[in-house]
């Protein structure tokens, strides 16, 4: 063999194959490296297997593997330019919605509130946040606040998805809540306990908060910051020094309270002393004789006896309720029956809704005659503000839509799709419908459950909604054709919720419309998160494999370059 | 070198620069489409290739009318892609490849032939694309310059700032990293299998 074609032998390198079939190489040794592949098998076979790479290379990022998306389908400046008056119009008609109905309704309700002694405070924070765990929040909370965040917490995640994670961005929105939510405030120390059957005993004092869970529970100490407790049987009997937020079947509150107590029970009894205000929801609710309430009452209940002492106002609605102790402020109550019995004495006005009169001792001391009104049961649709009220909600429904769909094009895309598989979906919501709120209340029962309990609540309530925007999606492409756009689907949700509106003010009717349209969309969204819960299978390869065309100048092999 | 399939929009063009919007409509429905896998392959999200797609076009708004109409406008819109696509991924900090220096140290192997040939022969194209996800930034960007927009080595070399004899060298180790990601999923497979 001679020198040169010893020479030859030496095999190429796999940077020299590859820039000879990328026709990278000068002429010369694009002829030498043609020459070597000729003679040398294994140089050879890497050249085939570089130039199968490079065709695999081109044939896999040239596939289209996925359809263009249908919000980059709409995207055109145009068309960008079109929709910010649709923006301004629906956010100009929502702040209107707000405003009227802040007006109309909540700042009436919060004068009547203050007037019922809940003054210094908001009504959010009054209903939902002034408990223990809620402080921080009740200064600064109110309604129209809340509604603010909400949509600033929307439009922030809609701007940071341009420049990071659409899940990053919803888990920033959330986290940021869950931080307002978990502040400490100022009194932050906690304990926690957690036993079947829990006694603080009278000689105990705890020197901050306290968490407790149990079967049973009797606290006879001291607890010198806030009692939150769960259990079946409670009975606090010492003195708790903060506020009492509860939720159980039976609670006893026959010693101290010096802040305020907010519980859910199914049955309450209050026989001591609470320093502020009493909120209670639970199926009896009794103000014994002894007790003295130095705030306020607040109670939704099946039946209420007030025997002792109320210093400020009462606003009570439920089943039955009897008076025959010592309310210092006015009454508002709503409810079946109203019995205000010959030793009750009412300092303020007694406002009273019912379908019955009320029955009322002439021997009762009143500031004023009961003012009774009989409720109606039927919209007045004829007046003028009814019909306001109805353009406001279909508006509101609208917003929320938008919001939604832009947020999550592709989640309610599907949702549509599933709506549409009508068993199904309908069968879905019903279970999902009532299942979940039960499932969420008996969450509640435990002190840990009671936030996931409260959240799940919350995400049913919305979805309700949510689930009446799908299906006013649905109707609209009943009538005006299916479309898989974006927008085109976003105009067929906003005629479908009208004509949904619509139907929803038909007497007698239109609450079966109403909720059954909720229930079917919330069937519908819950299809749609249980396939995305499902593991995900790799599409298959279609039958004959797509074969593009070889973008020009596309060089594997083949003769050199001039 | 044009999107496949796509004819040159000279007259599209023309009546974009001049502010015609059905015009850029028209263009936007030709390329966007082409662009949109472009980003697809280069940016390991989906969110971050739709963002950047509509980013790139209105980007291109403004830069059309540098155009030069003698070239080809798909080469000059993929030359616009890769480098929004390329300044994407150095401003998240998701470069993981090693940086041009090394590049002059990498070792240039001579792999098994036959092994390499059997490699390749039983790879899909989906499979090439789930291995690509697992490119470090600079190797999947040469490759998708190279071989879905058909890019010279000059404009590669431009668009990733690295000096033009070396980017046979990153296309070389792109592939490298390539083959060790399919070798990798080819392992997972089989390990999920049994």
């Amino acid at each position: 063999m001679s020198e040169g074609q010893k020479e030859n032998r030496k095999h190429l390198d796999e940077m020299t194959v590859l820039l000879y079939i990328e026709r990278q190489l000068d002429r010369a040794r694009g002829l030498e490296v043609s020459a070597h592949t000729q003679e040398c098998d294994a140089c050879r076979t890497l050249l085939r297997a570089l130039e199968r790479e490079s065709r695999l290379l081109t044939r896999a990022m040239l596939e289209e593997d996925e359809p263009l998306p249908s919000r980059l389908a709409q995207f055109q400046e145009r068309a960008r330019k079109s929709m910010q008056w649709i923006w301004g119009m629906v956010f100009g008609l929502a702040a209107t919605g707000v405003y009227a109905f802040y007006t109309e309704y909540i700042e009436l309700w919060q004068q009547q509130l203050e007037q019922a002694g809940f003054g210094g405070t908001n009504l959010l924070g009054l209903l939902i946040y002034q408990g223990t765990m809620w402080k921080g929040w009740q200064s600064m909370m109110t309604l129209l606040e809340v509604l603010a965040m909400v949509t600033l917490a929307g439009l922030g995640a809609m701007f940071f998805r341009r420049r990071i994670r659409r899940g990053s961005a919803l888990a920033l929105v959330f986290a940021g809540f869950c931080t307002v939510l978990a502040m400490p405030t100022g009194t932050s120390a906690t304990e926690m306990r957690h036993e079947e059957r829990l006694t603080i005993a009278k000689d105990e004092v705890i020197h901050s908060d306290l968490y407790a869970a149990g079967g049973r529970i009797r606290v006879e100490g001291t607890v010198e910051g806030d009692l939150v407790v769960a259990g079946g049987d409670i009975e606090i009997s010492g003195h708790v020094l903060g506020d009492v937020l509860s939720t159980s079947g039976n609670l006893r509150v026959i010693g101290k309270v010096d802040g305020s107590v907010r519980s859910y029970a199914g049955n309450l009894l209050v026989k001591g002393t609470v320093g502020r205000n009493v909120m209670i929801a639970g199926g009896d609710v009794n103000i014994d004789r002894d007790a003295k309430i130095g705030g306020s009452l607040t109670s939704f209940a099946g039946h209420e006896s007030i025997d002792g002492h109320v210093g400020r106002d009462i606003l009570a609605m439920g089943g039955q309720v009897t008076i025959t102790g010592d309310i210092q402020g006015s009454a508002k109550i709503r409810s079946g029956e109203l019995i205000i019995d010959s030793t009750a004495r009412i300092g303020g006005p007694i406002d009273f809704k019912s379908d019955n009169p009320p029955q009322v001792s002439p021997e009762a001391k009143l500031a004023s005659p009961v003012h009774y009104e009989k409720l109606k049961h039927r919209d007045d649709y004829r007046t003028v503000h009814y019909y306001i009220w109805q353009v406001i909600w279909a508006a509101a429904y609208i917003l929320f839509g938008l919001v939604l769909f832009a947020l999550m094009p592709k989640f309610s895309e599907d949702a549509v799709k599933a709506a549409e598989r009508y068993g199904a979906a309908a069968g879905l919501g019903v279970l999902v419908g009532f299942g979940v709120p039960i499932a969420a209340c008996i969450a509640c029962v435990t002190v840990v459950g009671l936030f996931v309990g409260l959240a799940t609540l919350s995400l049913w309530y919305g979805a309700l909604y949510y689930g009446a925007v799908i299906i006013g999606a649905v109707i609209g492409q009943w009538l005006m054709g299916r479309t898989s756009e974006l927008w085109p689907l976003i105009g067929r949700m906003t005629v479908g919720l009208v004509i949904l509106r619509l139907c929803t003010i038909i007497p007698h009717v239109g609450p079966w419309v109403k909720y059954g349209a909720a229930f079917w969309g919330i069937g519908a969204i819950s299809l749609v998160v249980y396939r995305r819960l499902q593991p995900m299978i790799a599409p298959s390869m279609p039958a004959t494999p797509y074969s593009p065309p070889m973008p020009p100048n596309t060089t594997v092999g083949g003769p050199l370059p001039a | 070198m044009n999107a496949p399939g796509i004819k040159e929009p000279t007259e599209a063009i023309a009546r974009a620069r001049a502010g015609d919007a059905e015009a850029w409509g028209q263009l936007y429905r030709e390329h966007a489409p082409a662009i949109f896998r472009f980003c697809r392959r280069a940016l390991p999200m989906r969110e971050d290739a739709e963002d950047a797609t509509m980013e790139i076009f209105m980007k291109l708004k403004d830069k059309l009318v540098q155009y030069d109409t003698t070239r080809s406008f798909s080469a000059w819109l993929y030359k616009v892609a890769a480098n929004h696509c390329w300044d994407m991924l150095r401003r998240r900090k998701i470069r993981q490849d090693k940086e041009t220096g090394d590049l002059e140290n990498v070792p240039l192997e001579h792999p098994d032939p036959s092994q390499l040939d059997q490699l390749i022969e039983q790879r899909t194209s989906e499979e090439v694309r789930k291995a690509l996800d697992k490119l470090g930034g600079r190797a999947r960007m040469a490759l998708v310059m190279r071989y879905y927009s058909d890019m010279s080595y000059d404009e590669i070399a431009d668009a990733l700032g690295v000096r033009r004899a070396f980017v046979g060298v990153v296309l070389l180790r792109a592939r490298h990293e390539l083959r060790q990601a399919l070798e990798g999923n080819a392992a997972l497979a089989a390990g999920g299998a049994s």
